[in-house]
């Protein structure tokens, strides 16, 4: 049985995919280097200080945490897990008028699965803060947009 | 307090200050019009500072270009429209007046006041009734551009600017609320009030910029409701932002739209609409005239005699119609401006006719939304009903009207349409062509569909259309409402045009290198890097590396893992052994070919499954379609993004492969269709030995970070990039097939000469009974390689001829340096897929000469590839 | 189409957040002949009434569910997530 190293980011030298997209832009963050973890048919239970969730159905949970705790978090969660962190990119951004240029999903039923910026994508919410979650492919097709419409509520 | 009653450039006093009016006297501000500047202040719209400049004529109408003044002032009609800042068919009447614009009038040859083709009006008419274009026109065909380029010049709304480089910015924003109200007059904000006091979330939108504050509700004006959609989505137009807005209670309160009078001279320059009389004095502080005659049908519309008055008017007549109705009507004028109107007979001098019949309730949005419209017989207008559940009507829209009777069809004749010059007699003579239903009528003669959209001529048509026919005007009906409700910019509909493209972790290593960038479906990849042939040499002489990160890639694991396969593929994968990768064609019922890939086996329960660069959504969602039915034990994860994969290929792979690895990569270690993990360059790999396009080769997947780093190692030990057009020569040298270009929806796996890919002896998998008739009946094609005798290479898609007959085609085709040949695959007949048959190919015209080739062009018994 | 779908994960969504599946169909068990082979693959019902259908939540938590819609007014009256799969 594999442990599937070869899809987890190792000590080698890491690229986000969001690196040269985000130079020179303002008010949007990289979150894409986080851990992420896909849990399925198991509650991921209590977490440590720093790693929160993402609930996508009954059956899957997307656990976020910081990058160097990502080896021994996926040792201890229990269920089916899955190392997603190349797998998705991420950006921090603020404001509510800028989200709903992007997405018509129900801002005040965050978290959410849903369309933004064109792309499926996971949202949550911190009061006016927004974390967006994608398939790291579409990294510069999600920040151009993101770009533009900041320049169009500038 | 008037210019002469011709004057273009006579000052018009304004009235003393107005309770209501929206203009700000200190603040003046300028613009041009006909390139000559006209004074305006603050507040006044371009239409209210042109009418105070002395403008009465403000445009030559759609077919007859008949001179035609303010009529409504709110936007409703199109007698105001000009062209502003290059843009056309603006109605200036609502459009706020702003410093430095150019204003024109449009649809002119000479100037507005000498309108050379106003000869249509005067001597054209016999030539041009309704639906003349359907008659005339027509023969000989090949004149028809010049018809279309005489119509285009003759009749039309505003001209586009061609040359001029103007961009405006349209967003799209999304709004969710609970109560959508659109109207902001009294009903509408008493609905947003009580909605708002019951803590609800509330938007209210009006299409004329709103005075009321709002009390705990949001409002944006002016904007217009555009529709009403399933789900309670209401686009709306605000200046260039479109909202869509999801509603769930809608309040319709668009009031109810004063009616034109039909009579003989209803077009005139003078003759206006209550509302329209009323804004010019209320809001802007203008007397619309000298001498007015008042005809009207209800008690708002007749207040306007007061306003007037007060204005200094001399209203010399006020006629009720619920109880003075005249059988005749009759307004009088020269060059367009009227100067007198006969009433039954009775004759009055004016310069203003202000006439209205029943307000018809603005129903539109609550029509789309599914409600029912009836004939109210003792208004005389069309009235809602049976509203759908989350619509509500609220005001006059409902037909709450106050006191009104209805009024007669037409006093006399005259325009049903002033925006497409449809008169009665137009609807006479279609309704005796035989065009009978109204909604034949509509579009036989056009009424209706011109920029008002209906709102000041749809209840008249119906209306005249009943009493032609002796019916009622439920009869008769309404044509359906559709939207959009207003004109609206395509512009604004299209928003942010963009589309999300998918880029893997390589692009900026391909862009750096010059690379040519393609879209594969939504992916961008690198066509070539400059010399696509170059890049074949160094891969059949030395070392590639090529990008193929863009393949699908799902783990699919479990206790069911192999068994899921097994039902999923023609092919056997429950013996594949953990550390083998083999090649699999999937199948749909049908038995056609869906997709291909390769399948790897990690574990016992672990199968790492690759599909086509543009098939991994689909193919992941065919997996879980299947299993959401199946049921079985096992996870698929797709992990086309997680994963970038790149693939190394050519005589000296091995050789550069291990420089950057300390795994055994020896020839024992690692055999043809290996599968094994191993760090290369520090990065942790599986290592996938197959060999698509035809060398020594092995394709490295790794998690997606690492990418440039991986990359710059392997080019930096010698491998060259080549792209997707070297890939497609390599791959079509050793007849590989690419589904979706080999294949199409019919093609199965069978035809294209892969019969080893299906177990019969299988108990059941997708495509089996299918596959089982297709062996039983016999292929109808077969998929064979041919090269050509000729140095020609067909382009894809060729027809391949046989004896004269059509008989197949070509579905690949290139130039092989190596092979010094054209060559390519090509589906034909089963009788001529033999080795060494002839074919013909049509290549511009001209028959080009091929022989089939069953085997690979380049390797044909694979050694290079195992070596 | 703007109709609102209800997710049986996420709730009412745009339904142009899924991707719609088709019919639900009963693959023959046995081993059918043409006839029988063609109508399931190619024949169905469509009817204009309430049909039992197939969902994928693309844009969103990406399950696939089964809705039962009436065709005439997009009216969706249940949806039901597969039983759950057999788990060692």
């Amino acid at each position: 049985m594999s442990e599937l190293a070869f899809i987890s980011p190792g000590a080698a030298p890491l690229v986000s995919p969001l690196a040269r997209t985000l130079a020179g832009a303002a008010g949007i963050g990289d979150l894409s280097l986080l851990g992420k973890l896909e849990v399925r048919n198991a509650d991921p239970g209590v977490l440590p200080d720093g790693a929160s969730l993402i609930r996508i159905s009954p059956e899957r949970v997307l656990v976020l945490c910081p990058e160097g705790e990502r080896a021994a978090l996926k040792d201890v969660l229990p269920g089916f897990v899955v190392d997603l962190t190349a797998a998705l990119a991420g950006i921090r951004v603020e404001g509510e008028p800028l989200l709903r240029r992007l997405t018509d999903l129900d801002l005040d039923r965050l978290p959410a699965a849903g369309k933004v910026a064109g792309v499926p994508a996971l949202v949550t919410r911190d009061g006016e803060r927004f974390d967006i979650f994608f398939a790291q492919e579409y990294g510069a097709s999600v920040v151009e947009l993101v770009r533009d419409v900041q320049e169009g509520l500038a | 307090m008037h210019g002469s009653a011709g004057g273009a450039g006579a000052v018009l006093t304004r009235l003393d200050p107005q309770p209501r009016e929206r203009i700000d006297r200190s603040a003046e501000l300028t613009f041009s019009y006909r390139g000559k500047p006209v004074t305006a202040f603050d507040g006044d719209t371009i239409g209210s500072a042109l009418y105070a400049s002395g403008v009465r004529v403000f445009s030559r109408s759609f077919k007859y270009h008949r001179r035609r003044g303010l009529l409504c002032c709110s936007g409703a009609c199109p007698n105001c429209m000009m062209t502003v800042d290059g843009v056309p068919n603006v109605r200036v009447c609502a459009e706020p007046a702003r410093a430095g614009a150019v204003v024109h009038p449009q649809n002119v040859l000479g100037s507005i006041d000498r309108d050379l083709l106003s000869i249509v009006d005067r001597i054209g008419r016999p030539f041009t009734p309704v639906g003349f274009y359907y008659r005339t026109m027509i023969r000989p065909r090949r004149l028809w551009p010049t018809y279309e380029r005489f119509l285009r010049n003759v009749a039309g709304l505003g001209r586009i600017d061609r040359h001029g480089v103007r961009t405006t910015r349209y967003d799209t924003e999304h709004r969710r609320v609970d109560v959508l109200v659109v109207g902001g007059g009294a009903s509408g904000l008493r609905a947003a009030r009580e909605a708002a006091a019951g803590g609800e979330r509330v938007l209210l939108v009006d299409e004329n910029p709103c005075a009321a504050p709002a009390d705990g509700f949001d409002v944006v004006a002016p904007a217009r409701a555009l529709g009403i959609y399933e789900g309670g989505l209401v686009p709306v137009a605000a200046g260039t932002l479109l909202l869509r807005v999801r509603a769930r209670r809608i309040v319709i309160a668009t009031g109810a739209v004063e009616q034109p009078l039909v009579f003989p001279g209803n077009d005139l320059v003078g003759v206006m609409l209550p509302d329209g009389a009323r804004r010019l004095v209320e809001d802007f502080a203008l007397a619309p005239g000298d001498r007015a005659v008042v005809l009207a049908a209800d008690d708002r519309a007749l207040a306007v005699a007061d306003v007037l008055r007060r204005a200094g008017v001399d209203v010399v007549a006020s006629i009720d119609l619920r109880t003075d109705e005249p059988a005749k009507i009759e307004a009088a004028g020269r060059r367009g401006r009227l100067h007198g109107v006969t009433i039954d007979g009775a004759h009055h001098d004016c310069d203003l006719l202000v006439a209205a019949g029943t307000p018809q309730p603005a129903y539109s949005l609550l029509a789309q939304a599914g409600a029912r419209v009836e004939y109210d017989t003792s208004r005389g207008v069309f009235c809602p009903t049976d509203l759908p559940p989350g619509i509500e009507a609220a005001g006059r829209v409902t037909g709450a009207l106050g006191e009104v009777a209805p009024t007669r069809a037409s006093h006399g004749g005259g325009f049903v349409c002033i925006c497409e010059d449809v008169a009665t007699k137009d609807l006479e003579r279609a309704l005796a062509e035989g065009f009978d239903s109204i909604e034949l009528a509509k579009r036989y003669t056009t009424v209706t569909m011109g920029p008002c959209q209906g709102r000041l001529c749809h209840l008249s048509s119906i209306r005249l259309y009943a009493r032609l026919q002796g019916a009622a005007e439920a009869a008769i009906g309404t044509t359906t409402a559709r939207p959009p409700w207003a004109p609206v910019e395509l512009g604004l509909l299209a928003g942010r045009s963009h589309e999300p493209a998918k880029r893997t972790a390589l692009h900026a290593r391909h862009e750096q290198a010059g690379a040519e960038i393609v879209w594969t479906g939504a992916w961008k990849r690198a066509h070539s890097y400059g010399d696509a042939a170059a890049e074949v040499r160094a891969v059949h002489e030395a070392a590639g590396v090529i990008d193929v990160s863009t393949l699908g890639k799902l783990l699919v694991t479990g206790p069911d893992a192999a068994a899921f396969l097994e039902r999923l593929y023609p092919n056997r994968f429950a013996d594949l052994k953990p550390g083998r990768v083999r090649y699999g064609v999937l199948s749909t019922d049908a038995g056609r070919i869906m997709d291909d890939g390769t399948v790897a086996r990690l574990g016992e329960e672990q199968y790492y499954v690759t599909t086509t660069s543009t098939g991994s959504d689909s193919v992941h969602g065919w997996f879980e379609w299947w299993n959401a039915s199946w049921g079985m034990d096992v996870e698929v994860v797709n992990l086309t993004g997680a994963v970038a994969a790149v693939n190394v290929a050519g005589p000296n792979a091995r050789d550069l492969l291990a420089q950057a690895t300390s795994a055994d990569v020896s020839r024992e270690a690692l055999p043809y269709l290996a599968a094994r993990e191993a760090t290369v360059a520090d990065v942790p790999c599986l290592i996938l030995r197959i060999g698509f396009v035809g060398e020594l080769g092995y394709e490295l997947h790794f998690a997606s970070p690492h990418a440039e780093h991986l990359w710059d190692t392997l080019v930096g030990l010698g491998a060259t990039p080549f792209g997707l057009e070297a890939q497609r020569i390599l791959r079509l040298e050793k007849q590989h097939i690419i589904v979706g270009q080999d294949t199409d929806s019919e093609s199965n796996v069978l035809d294209a000469q892969m019969p080893w890919i299906v177990k019969f002896d299988k108990d059941d998998f997708v495509g089996k009974w299918a596959l089982e008739h297709a062996r039983a009946r016999g292929p109808r094609e077969l998929l064979v390689g041919f090269e050509m005798l000729d140095g020609v290479v067909p382009p894809e898609g060729s027809q391949v001829v046989r004896g004269g007959r059509p008989g197949g085609r070509v579905t690949s085709a290139r130039w092989s340096e190596r092979l010094e040949r054209g060559i390519g695959l090509a589906w034909v007949p089963p009788e001529h897929a033999r080795e060494d048959a002839e074919l013909e190919i049509r290549v511009d015209g001209r028959l080009e000469h091929a022989r089939v080739r069953l085997q690979p062009f380049y390797d044909p018994d694979g050694s290079q590839l195992r070596t | 189409m703007s109709f609102l779908l209800p997710c049986p994960h996420c709730g009412p969504r745009d339904v142009n957040e899924f991707d719609y599946a088709g019919e639900v169909t009963t693959r023959p068990t046995g081993t059918p002949d043409v006839r029988e082979l063609a109508g399931y693959v190619y024949f169905r019902r469509n009817v204009a009434g309430v049909q039992r259908e197939w969902w994928h939540h693309r844009f969103g938590c990406d399950a696939w569910f089964l809705a039962e819609r009436d065709t005439r007014t997009n009216e969706v009256l249940c949806t039901e997530v597969p039983a759950a799969r057999a788990r060692s």
